[in-house]
């Protein structure tokens, strides 16, 4: 988390989306077309005025000017809608294009990277933090364009008509920047403490509305409201910190504007009572002199879109940075990766040769210098203490880790040069907490294998005891999951994991604790049900699962090794369990 | 998760907000109901309208005072003639911004002061109605209803209020003054403006629908996107990733749709204002150049008033904005009342019977419970008896019906049917915190709360002395750990579980029931993921903690239940299986 100081424009989101750059160019073409529009009304107005003043002109002399004027108008009307329009287009594709690529890139990554609190933060940085990217760059930055090229142009006219309000006018928008790079430096760096602030205030509100049946439980609820209304307290006072600083830019530029039209207002009228300009020019200049300044007000005006955008740009481009390896092989993935050979676990060993696996930040390896062989076929169970990195033996067997020495290979052939996505196909795999994702239960089931029929949904359905469950449904396997529909519990869970894992016809299996939350009647019922699908398959189990899996071999990993203390996990692992309280 | 999360909660959504009156009438109840709960305090937004009215005359005074400026020494009248006009306008020139910066802060703070009122509302909203309601939304909702509902709120001072009064005081001053100048412009102007405010107001209403629409689009993508990356390791073994991904951009994809169609509306909102700005302005112009040569108009005044009128229209754009973001604020605000019109499951009777301290004798009879009609009974006719200082516990495989047994006695749903008593008393005769505090509660992966290890100790009964602490801290086999710790109780707890192993988790959870006090100790699946021996070990210490309390143990583990007296089997809502034990267990009396 690198924090540059930087100007204004975020160089890498302009280079990386392709939309963001065509967007400015668009945005550049109609800020021009504006000020010309603008001259041309200026030029007109001064005109009539003049030719009624000095020559006492009437409607009929000057109508030709109005008509002009009118024209001018329209112009001007259509053209700041047409921006508006544009604007709007390009900010939902730009956020739709970062999202999908930061999921993308995060799913890349990996489960190991995902594990704990980090996928909160994530959801966090693709919703809220794209939202704030689409304000910066839909927003913020054609402002910014046109904030540039309109005062530009209307100052070069300017400079034709009065060159001494026009040095006075540049004087003032010379100042501009200088005031908005000192006063927006301090409140780009608030905004950022703010994001942090609000970061810790939703996990805090979060925390108390999802802890509210405890604290109810122990009588603390009004304790708990408290503590909301001092946190959302705090974050008024961080927040209006923030905001004055940051409205001292637009107070800075404001006053400038104010003060160059009051001073072009007077230089010119004592050059008309020199007799040293003409009304025409004069009115007209006075006119346009505002429209200098407005297009960088706008922009003031959305400079905290700016420093909120850039923070989120950061915290976008920081995930994009972390190196991944790609799923799923695009050609030149695949090259990489090594080819597109793919070995098959039934023609020989899965095999780990002094495999070590170390999790970025920790000092210990999670897997140090393990030997393991599955013959194919074999059952094996893998066993030892919480935290031995029995998770992390399944997670390299499904790609999600690489080793940092030691080689995975099937059939002779390096783990790491298949594709991954390929290899998954020949793996099935029930996680130790797995995820049921909203849907119905048939659509979870089908994870597993999205062309299954009825009848086999129902036998894996029957083959892991949820067929009485199911059968008090009204709605049968349709029953949405969830917080709003039915929602299961640690062991039901573990039998829908079951299920859509036997309905996936893989030669390798995987099992991560698969019956830790159920009692053991139900082993031996899920044994006779599923022993003939696992029958002919390779299956390593993580834990004991007495029952379900009778393994050919147990191979122990000794304790010891990993740190328990990190905090990066393999995936849906269990938390470190205390070993009678002496650590440390 | 909580002892709370309903088994089977409703699998129905909440009621949407029914379409079938009036939209406008409909529109004006929520807004009347939202003003009326997070009322922003009222002397901070009158202080922004006034000092944002004075911006935009600041800003009428400026243009049309140093057009007369130019259009007076054109006529070379010498300097005194034009010195005072000049002096104004400077003074003009210079006061626009603080009074607009003023404007900025007041009406703000307004708004913040405003949402901190919404935040406290929606916790006293959810606090009645959790865990029951609870269950019932998606953890990416609720965050989205937390935070981003209750922030666009916001829009409803910064963007509502204040520049609607603004548009008004300004257009008002503006058109008063262009009046008395010259008569025939001043409903000129003011029909500019009126037609402004009315056309460009409503193209960015009719967008309004657009925008509700877009904050339930909103709801779930952040819903998508919490599945698709909680649920990576899955999606990516199973190759389901693309197909997640696909789903996440159809979202995206309607996003850009209604984004698109919304800013149509807004661009032609733009366009249509400033048309009407340039209608005032050339219509003001000839109406004063026909004055002018039919002397009804001081000719130096012919500049003076097409700036006023470009002046005037300045207060115009930001109602147009709020008009826009009106969808937006509306589809939040209804969100958020929406959550008032769940009922609240259980409620306080108006006069409670108080309820016997101590260790009382816990009942259930033929109790019934179900969490919606659509789902099957969670207990259906269940009778048991807890006798003081009597441990039961009571097994059964996952969905019989254990946690709803606490559930209920915990008082966080109501009994269809039946009853559940302490001491004789039927629960709901009495006051809910009455029977929380007789029974104290060590939930399965129990939650801890941001705070220091003893804030969390302490968090039934925070004036619990240090003795008290040590003594609960010993019984739940803390001690050791905690001195260990650089700053002991002290210690903060962390994000949950990333600081602190599951087991202490569950140990700190024990030492929180024994410091509450309660004469009965309600265990729900005490140890869910602890491995075996940290279990055994885990409940071997709170069956010795209990000393003379009553326990009720819930747990799917069977081999839990040797240490306790009685032993009820549960299996769909029912108890199959009954195991009395021997004698009742003396006062202080250990099982182990």
């Amino acid at each position: 988390m690198t924090r540059r100081t930087r100007g204004p424009i975020d160089p890498r989101l302009v280079a990386e989306v392709p939309v963001a750059r065509r967007h400015l160019a668009v945005a550049a073409g109609l800020g021009v077309g504006m000020a010309a529009a603008v001259v041309a009304q200026a030029v007109l107005l001064a005109n009539v005025v003049d030719q009624a003043l000095l020559h006492q002109a009437g409607l009929h002399r000057v109508l030709p000017q109005l008509t002009g004027l009118a024209g001018a108008v329209v112009a001007r009307a259509i053209l700041a809608g047409l921006g508006e329009v544009a604007a709007g287009r390009t900010s939902a594709s730009v956020s739709a294009a970062l999202r999908r690529r930061l999921v993308d890139h995060a799913l890349d990554l990996g489960p190991s990277w995902l594990a704990g609190e980090r996928t909160g933060e994530l959801t966090l940085t693709a919703t809220r933090g794209v939202h704030a990217v689409e304000a910066y760059v839909g927003r913020y930055l054609p402002q910014l364009v046109v904030a540039v090229l309109a005062p530009a142009g209307l100052l070069c006219w300017v400079a034709t008509a009065d060159w001494v309000s026009a040095a006075i006018l540049l004087g003032m928008v010379a100042l501009v920047p200088a005031a908005m790079v000192a006063l927006g430096r301090g409140s780009a760096r608030r905004a950022r403490r703010q994001w942090r602030l609000l970061s810790s205030l939703s996990a805090r509100y979060l925390e108390l509305v999802q802890g509210l049946p405890t604290l109810r439980a122990f009588g603390r609820a009004a304790q708990g409201r408290r503590e909301v209304a001092a946190s959302t307290e705090g974050l008024r006072v961080a927040t209006m910190a923030v905001l004055r600083a940051a409205f001292l830019s637009a107070l800075g530029m404001e006053l400038l504007s104010g003060l160059g039209v009051g001073l072009v207002a007077m230089v010119l009228g004592l050059r008309l009572l020199a007799g040293t300009t003409g009304l025409a020019t004069a009115l007209a200049v006075l006119v346009v002199a505002p429209e200098v300044f407005l297009p960088l007000r706008r922009a003031g005006a959305e400079f905290h879109a700016s420093a909120e955008g850039q923070a989120a740009a950061d915290r976008i481009f920081g995930v994009l940075d972390e190196a991944a390896r790609p799923r799923r092989g695009s050609s030149g993935a695949a090259a990489r990766t090594g080819g597109t050979v793919l070995a098959d676990p039934r023609r020989g060993p899965v095999e780990l040769r002094a495999v070590t696996v170390r999790y970025p930040g920790r000092r210990l390896p999670a897997v140090a210098e393990l030997d393991l062989c599955l013959q194919p076929g074999e059952h094996v169970a893998l066993v030892g203490p919480s935290g031995a990195g029995k998770s992390t033996v399944l997670a390299l067997l499904l790609g999600f880790v690489l080793p940092e020495s030691g080689t995975v290979r099937v059939a002779g052939v390096d783990l790491a040069a298949m594709p991954p996505a390929s290899w998954r196909d020949l793996v099935s795999w029930v996680p130790q907490r797995p995820h049921l994702f909203r849907g119905s239960l048939e659509d979870n089931l089908r994870l597993g294998l999205p062309t299954a029929r009825a009848d086999q949904l129902w036998r894996v359905v029957e083959a892991v005891g949820l067929a009485p469950l199911v059968g008090r449904l009204p709605r049968g396997l349709a029953t949405p999951l969830g917080p709003e529909g039915l929602t299961l519990s640690a062991g039901e869970r573990q039998r829908v994991a079951l299920a859509r894992c036997a309905l996936r016809d893989a030669p390798l299996v995987l099992l991560d604790e698969p019956v830790a939350h159920l009692a053991n009647e139900d082993h031996v019922l899920l044994r006779r049900s599923l022993s003939g699908w696992l029958a002919d398959r390779t299956v390593l189990v993580a834990g004991h699962a007495p029952g379900l899996v009778d393994p050919d071999r147990v191979v122990a990993i000794p304790a010891g090794g990993p740190d328990h203390a990190a905090r990066a996990r393999p995936p849906g692992s269990q938390p470190p369990v205390d070993s009678a309280g002496t650590r440390r | 998760m909580t002892v709370s999360a309903p088994r089977r909660a409703a699998p129905s959504g909440l009621a949407a907000p029914t379409g079938t009156d009036h939209p406008g009438g409909q529109r004006r109840r929520t807004l009347r109901s939202l003003l009326a709960i997070g009322a922003p305090p009222a002397r901070r937004l009158a202080a922004a309208g006034v000092l944002g009215s004075g911006a935009v005359l600041a800003t009428i005074g400026l243009l049309a005072g140093s057009g007369y400026v130019v259009d007076r020494a054109a006529l070379r009248p010498g300097l005194g003639a034009i010195a005072g006009i000049l002096a104004l306008v400077e003074v003009l020139a210079f006061v626009r911004a603080p009074l607009r910066y003023g404007e900025r802060l007041a009406a703000h703070d307004a708004a913040f002061r405003a949402l901190g009122r919404w935040r406290v509302w929606l916790y006293d909203v959810l606090e009645p109605r959790s865990p029951a309601a609870l269950g019932r939304w998606r953890r990416g909702d609720l965050l989205a209803r937390a935070i981003e509902d209750v922030d666009a709120l916001q829009d409803l001072y910064l963007r509502g209020a204040v520049p609607v009064v603004v548009a008004l005081v300004a257009s008002a001053a503006a058109v008063s003054v262009v009046g008395l100048v010259l008569p025939p412009a001043a409903p000129l102007l003011g029909g500019a403006l009126a037609a402004a405010l009315l056309v460009s107001g409503s193209l960015a209403l009719a967008a309004s629908p657009l925008g509700e629409r877009e904050a339930a689009l909103r709801g779930s993508l952040s819903a998508e996107v919490v599945d698709l990356l909680q649920g990576a390791p899955e999606l990516v073994a199973f190759g389901a990733d693309a197909q997640a991904l696909g789903r996440l951009r159809a979202v995206d994809d309607e996003l850009a749709r209604l984004h698109w169609r919304r800013s149509l509306l807004g661009g032609a909102a733009s366009t249509a204002t400033l048309l009407c700005a340039g209608a005032a302005v050339v219509g003001v112009l000839a109406e004063a150049v026909a004055a002018a040569r039919g002397h009804r108009l001081a000719p130096t005044m012919l500049a003076a008033l097409p700036l006023a009128a470009i002046g005037a229209f300045e207060a115009v754009p930001p109602v147009t904005l709020a008009a826009h973001r009106l969808g937006d604020v509306l589809a939040a605000g209804r969100r958020l009342l929406a959550l008032r019109d769940v009922p609240v499951p259980v409620a306080d009777p108006i006069d409670p019977v108080p309820l016997p301290g101590g260790t009382p004798e816990l009942a259930l009879r033929e109790a019934r419970l179900r969490y919606h009609p659509e789902l099957p009974w969670a207990l259906d006719g269940v009778s048991l008896v807890v006798a003081p200082g009597r441990r039961l516990a009571v097994t059964g495989p996952n969905g019989a019906g254990k946690t709803s047994l606490v559930n209920v006695l915990l008082r966080f749903w109501p009994l269809q049917s039946g009853e559940a008593s302490l001491g004789g008393v039927r629960l709901e005769a009495a006051a809910q915190a009455d029977a929380r505090r007789v029974m104290s509660l060590v939930e399965q992966e129990a939650p801890l709360f941001a705070g220091s290890i003893r804030d969390n100790v302490t968090l039934g009964r925070p004036d619990a002395g240090d003795a008290e602490v040590a003594a609960a801290l010993r019984a739940a086999r803390l001690d050791a750990w905690v001195r260990t710790l650089p700053d002991g109780l002290a210690t903060p707890v962390g994000e949950l579980g990333s600081q602190v192993s599951g087991g202490q988790r569950q140990r700190i959870a024990l030492a929180r029931a024994l410091v509450a006090g309660g004469g009965i100790l309600l265990l729900d699946e005490p140890t869910t993921g602890l491995d075996r021996d940290e279990a055994a070990a885990v409940l071997g210490d709170v069956l010795e903690a209990a000393g003379p309390r009553s326990v009720l143990l819930v747990t799917h583990r069977p081999e839990e239940v040797e240490a306790f007296d009685d032993v009820a089997v549960m299996d769909a809502g029912r108890v199959v299986e009954f195991r009395p034990g021997g004698s009742a267990q003396g006062a202080g009396g250990n099982t182990l």
